[in-house]
């Protein structure tokens, strides 16, 4: 029965092999807003089923080397595919699946169950908020591939600052939450296992430059398109300016801990 | 000093938020707020700094959180005023020169975001805050040298240089947490404190904590001051606008020596770094000299300068010389910032017209030109050469301090300062003029009174930064073997001596031109083309870029994309 939750969790908090199930979820989702709910939601069932459960008391006081192992595979692997990539609404999934598969690092770590909650949303927001301006990218120019026609900048300044943004939090930057969530990544593990997590940081800084370099430069070719509303724009912002504050705040409860 | 210090980081980020929130539209109030503000920034650094020079002390000022906290000590001050100084040209000369932009007031909003991560990462007395403020110096400056959106070479470019600061991050990641597991606070001070009293604690690899962190901080510093490898990114911040080159090679690439003089608790037990980083320094200053010479875009050609400096003060850190590095980049800042600020006009000044004058010095450095044989008897001028730097030298650092004359850091950079002088006399030996007596004497004069000038005031700047004498212990560290050490020293000093002899005579002999039709031209064409594909390190990063990508392409398509 065990085993069957930890499979089930795989797929929902995902872990290679299963993350290719959560990816398809998500896939599957019909539309940016479905998408973005999934990924909160899914993430955090995950997490509930494995608490509840009382499964991952199996693994004891020590987290098992082959666990911590396949929780950084999983995350270098999809930070490595999101380089392959330039279409946002994939890039998105690639790095929400990178990112969350870091919480098994903290199963059984953290002594509250609301701490590692936010801890999976500190990479579900981003990866939903990604998804969501995938989404509006896709309606206003008919998809999400950055590889055809850039310079998004000069043509949709507002929509390309909130994806600038959006994936600089995605990527764990400063004052962002995951930026702290990465910290107490790095405190859970033993200095010997740091620099896979380091390497997992230095993909993440080289898919964020490819994605903003073609998001941002170059001069845009595709037919005339309205940029994102100022009450779009705002809300965006204030979104992100609330993410960032609750960073600053995270930064501290983690010294604490 | 007041507790209002605290205040000083965050002026500029008031300004970036008015910026975006009011005036984002209005751009000459934006500009206007923006050099106002940074001016205020200068003033009030300036204020702290005078304060502390007058009696005052350092401490630690905690922002509010757990980890946010200033450490108000002499080397935040000077760099606080030193950043906010060289902010306030920017600022200043791009309210005309960026007038005609696009993205006008966002400019001056990221120039005060980039001002405001400096000044916190300079003075972070924790290591969450300076990891925070480290980070967000390699985001900021990427969206200022990408400032031009619709070139792509300009996102290609920030982006070399958002990666390779990405590289540089990873190291001070791991050094922060291996500090922080050693030592059990993420506190400066405190940890500065444990490690002297616990410094031979074990890492790994045979290695103690502070040399294991020492490297990983020297690996974080040569990513940021551009030493040699991982140096690709620098020549090509010029694609951004000036003002951004100009703050870039003026103070952002100088974190590097920043970095070593924080840590200098770390490096004073960590002898094998220190002579680990001399030999990088060197490598570096040889080879961004060497690419500097055959540049013929003069922006380019300050880059590689910039190069060939960072390497120089990162020699100075390997060879203990921790406060004469922040010298240097001080000095060194100023001097690349009015250089940079004043190429735009000339480059289209001499667009317009050439305006050269005929001018033997011109001749004979910037054209290289083939020098007639000097009228200036040649042993005199051997000797002048070679005696009088050693002499001056000597005498001015003696003057200051006799017990300096016994730290091998010293001696090593007597040595290049020796090197240096000798072969400014020498190419001044080389040149024709009606008077060559009086042109020597001219140089020597100038030569004593730098020499002179500025040993004076590297000591006592030393002395301001390092005022318990911890310099001598950084030097002890720095220091090999005195045997080893004095043959080192004949060899090199030989070496040069003959290289000097054997340019004379080849020059007077006509040696290069028949050399310059034999089999020494293949090797001279060689080396040129291998100068000028800057030696292929890039080549071979965008190689390895290619094959990285095209192997995550294909697990994508094998893994159908989820």
């Amino acid at each position: 029965m065990d085993i069957i939750i930890w499979i089930i969790a795989g797929a929902l908090l995902p872990w290679f092999p299963f993350s290719w199930i959560f990816n398809r979820l998500l896939v599957s989702a019909p539309g940016a807003w479905a998408r973005a709910l999934t990924v909160i939601v899914l993430p955090q069932l995950g997490l509930l089923l494995l608490l509840k459960s009382g499964a991952w008391y199996l693994l004891g006081q020590e987290m098992p080397t082959a666990l911590r192992a396949l929780a950084l595979f999983t995350a270098i692997l999809y930070a490595y595919r999101a380089a392959g990539t330039r279409d946002m609404q994939i890039w998105a999934r690639f790095m929400a699946t990178s990112g969350l598969s870091l919480t098994w690092l903290l199963v059984g770590v953290l002594p509250q169950h609301w701490e590692m909650q936010l801890f999976v949303l500190a990479w579900s927001i981003p990866a939903a908020l990604m998804l969501i301006w995938a989404g509006v990218l896709t309606k206003k120019t008919g998809g999400s591939y950055l590889g055809l026609s850039g310079g998004f900048a000069r043509v949709l300044p507002r929509l390309s600052v909130l994806i600038s943004l959006t994936a600089l939090a995605a990527t764990a930057t400063p004052i962002f939450p995951n930026f702290f969530a990465l910290l107490q990544a790095m405190e859970s593990l033993p200095i010997i296992w740091m620099p896979l997590l380091l390497l997992v940081l230095l993909l993440w800084g080289w898919t964020v430059g490819r994605l903003l370099q073609d998001l941002l430069f170059g001069i845009y070719h595709g037919d005339a398109v309205h940029d994102l509303s100022v009450a779009g724009t705002w809300l965006g912002g204030l979104t992100l300016g609330v993410f960032a504050l609750v960073g600053i705040f995270w930064g501290g409860i983690w010294i604490i801990n | 000093m007041g507790n209002w210090a605290i205040a000083i980081p965050f002026l500029p980020i008031l300004s970036a938020v008015i910026i975006f929130v009011f005036a984002h539209s209005a751009r000459k109030v934006a500009a206007r707020i923006s050099v106002i503000i940074t001016l205020l920034t200068f003033i009030l650094a300036l204020i702290e700094l005078t304060s502390y020079a007058l009696g005052g002390f350092s401490r630690v000022e905690v922002i509010g959180t757990l980890w946010g906290s200033v450490w108000l000590d002499p080397l935040t001050l000077i760099m606080w005023s030193f950043v906010s100084g060289i902010s306030l040209l920017v600022h200043m000369y791009s309210v005309r020169y960026m007038v005609e932009e696009a993205n006008y007031t966002r400019f001056f909003a990221l120039l005060d975001l980039m001002t405001a991560t400096i000044l916190f990462m300079v003075s972070a007395a924790d290591l969450i805050t300076l990891l925070v403020a480290w980070f967000l110096v390699g985001v900021v400056l990427y969206f200022l040298l990408g400032h031009d959106t619709n070139r792509p070479a300009a996102g290609r470019y920030a982006f070399w240089t958002q990666i390779t600061y990405r590289a540089g991050d990873v190291p001070l990641w791991l050094a922060a947490f291996v500090l922080i597991r050693s030592y059990h606070s993420i506190s400066l001070p405190v940890i500065f404190s444990r490690l002297q009293m616990y410094p031979h604690l074990d890492a790994f690899w045979g290695l103690s904590v502070p040399e294991l962190v020492g490297f990983l901080l020297a690996f974080a510093a040569f990513a940021r001051s551009a030493q040699f490898l991982l140096h690709g990114w620098l020549p090509y911040t010029m694609d951004g606008p000036t003002p951004v080159s100009a703050l870039m090679h003026a103070g952002i690439v100088n974190a590097g020596g920043f970095l070593f003089n924080r840590f200098f608790p770390v490096f004073e037990h960590a002898s094998i770094v220190l002579h680990f980083v001399f030999i990088v320094g060197l490598i570096t200053a040889v080879v961004g000299s060497a690419m500097m010479l055959i540049q013929n875009d003069v922006k380019r050609s300050l880059g590689y300068s910039t190069m060939g400096q960072m390497g120089f003060m990162v020699m100075e850190c390997g060879v203990g010389a921790f406060a004469l590095a922040i010298f240097h980049l001080i000095a060194h800042g100023f001097f690349k910032a009015s250089l940079f600020l004043g190429a735009g006009n000339i480059i289209g000044e001499a667009r317009e017209h050439d305006g050269v004058p005929a001018d033997p010095v011109y001749t004979s450095i910037v054209e290289r030109r083939p020098a007639k044989p000097s009228r200036l008897p040649w042993l005199a001028a051997a000797a002048l050469t070679i005696i009088v730097p050693v002499v001056v030298l000597s005498v001015s650092h003696l003057f200051v301090s006799s017990r300096l004359l016994h730290e091998q850091g010293v001696i090593i950079l007597l040595f290049f300062g020796w090197v240096t002088g000798a072969q400014a006399l020498f190419a001044t030996h080389k040149m024709t003029h009606t008077n060559p007596w009086r042109l020597m004497g001219g140089i020597l004069g100038s030569f004593v009174l730098v020499v002179i000038g500025y040993t004076l005031i590297s000591h006592y700047f030393g002395h301001f930064l390092y005022p318990h004498d911890e310099e001598y212990q950084i030097y002890g560290a720095a220091s090999i073997n005195s045997v080893y050490f004095d043959v080192l020293v004949i060899i090199l000093a030989l070496l040069f001596v003959g290289a000097w002899a054997l340019t004379f005579f080849a020059d007077s002999s006509g040696w290069w031109d028949r050399a310059d039709q034999g089999r020494w031209r293949g090797v001279y064409l060689a080396l040129y083309a291998l100068l000028s594909r800057e030696l292929y390190v890039n080549d071979l990063y965008a190689r390895m870029t290619q094959i990285l990508l095209s192997g995550a392409r294909r697990l994508n398509v094998m893994l159908r994309w989820c």
